[in-house]
């Protein structure tokens, strides 16, 4: 564990996974794998994992298909989540047809959509598109197309 | 900027960080779990994973955006620890859903990944700024560069040289002796609460699609704990 002696420090190579606080896991889980297709990967319950029983917490994993996890929904057992700690987060859709169906599993789930970045100042994706929804706990999530997928 | 301090419910008490290494005890996280043992609970509420990886319409997180009550602040702190580069930081701009609020935004940049995360300062119509609740998101994670093992420990060792304090880890989110908390995903991880009380990750070697089933074959979390 002294690899890194002499070396550069260590530094994030990249945002990876992002763990929100839901207040009902049943409706979020629904809403996140019908919207998004995300692969269930994992459950930690406060019965059986003793760090989420010590911090009154349940989570539930998912994947996009690569990590184990890449968004995690939590529920807080003895605190209310509230939507004022995080503006939005953005997710970048696989490919072209991916960005269509979501928008229009979207539709088909009665969830209102506006196109274009949330932010103003964001940069725009070059030739690519985005829109934005909200989620049952109106956490906003930003969906993007890249260009070329 | 004058900060207003606040500490949100969901912070883990320094009395509580002293104890989690603990979890990395297989006789602690038996103590703790002695209840819903006993009352046989913890067989029919299970910890486990489940090595289900199917492609989703996801590629990859692209950006978080968390409010700051100070963006020179976070801004010093993210690039102090976690080594991320500044991009841009913009002029105000009007809130994008609440009528009469402003945001300012900053975005940050890590080795690998453009304006990954956003610095944002958000004011009232009275030009109140807002003071982050800390009951948005449990936590944000990074992965480090190198990806691996040694890498986390490096990086827990350099910020612990540059005066950073850990709320908890190095651990590894698995059962395997010595570092396993007994939790899943296999990544190795620490994580510090940031100027506003936002829990950050700093993790790698997680496990993929690609190592998955070499680990574990087809045994379920449960059966490893």
């Amino acid at each position: 564990m002294n690899a890194h002696v002499g070396k550069a420090p260590v530094a994030a190579a990249k945002l990876q996974h992002h763990v929100i606080y839901v207040s009902d896991l049943k409706r979020s889980k629904d809403f996140y794998i019908r919207l998004f297709d995300l692969q269930f990967s994992a459950l930690n319950h406060p019965d059986s994992s003793a760090a989420m029983r010590l911090a009154n917490m349940e989570m539930h994993f998912f994947s996009f298909g690569f990590y184990h996890h890449d968004i995690c929904l939590v529920k807080h057992h003895k605190l209310q989540m509230d939507n004022g700690s995080m503006l939005h987060f953005s997710l970048i859709a696989r490919d072209s047809g991916a960005f269509e169906a979501i928008r229009q599993r979207a539709k088909e789930l009665g969830v209102a959509t506006r196109d274009g970045r949330l932010i103003a100042s964001a940069k725009a994706p070059l030739g690519g598109r985005a829109f934005c929804l909200q989620d049952p706990d109106h956490h906003w999530i930003e969906i993007v197309e890249e260009p070329g997928q | 900027m004058t900060t207003v301090s606040y500490v949100p419910p969901n912070v883990l008490p320094p009395f509580l960080q002293k104890f989690a290494p603990l979890l990395k005890r297989k006789w602690f996280r038996g103590l703790v779990l002695a209840p819903p043992t006993l009352t046989g609970r913890r067989f029919s509420n299970k910890t486990e994973d489940y090595g289900v990886f199917e492609p989703s319409r996801i590629a990859r997180i692209a950006q978080v955006s968390i409010f700051v009550q100070d963006i020179a602040r976070a801004r010093q702190w993210y690039e102090k620890l976690g080594g991320l580069r500044h991009s841009r930081t913009c002029e105000e701009e009007p809130h994008p859903f609440k009528e009469g609020w402003r945001i300012r935004c900053c975005y940050m940049s890590a080795a690998e990944h453009e304006e990954c995360l956003v610095l944002v300062e958000e004011r009232d119509p009275d030009g109140k700024i807002t003071i982050p609740s800390g009951m948005s998101f449990f936590h944000t994670a990074f992965e480090l560069q190198g990806n691996r093992l040694e890498d986390v420990f490096a990086f827990a060792d350099q910020a612990k040289q540059a005066g950073f304090a850990r709320n908890y880890g190095p651990v590894r989110h698995n059962s395997e002796p010595p570092i396993g908390d007994g939790e899943t995903g296999g990544n190795v991880a620490c994580y510090f609460y940031d100027p506003d009380y936002h829990n950050v990750e700093f993790c790698g070697a997680m496990d993929t699609i690609e190592n998955y089933r070499a680990r574990y074959g087809d045994t379920k979390g449960s059966s490893r704990a």
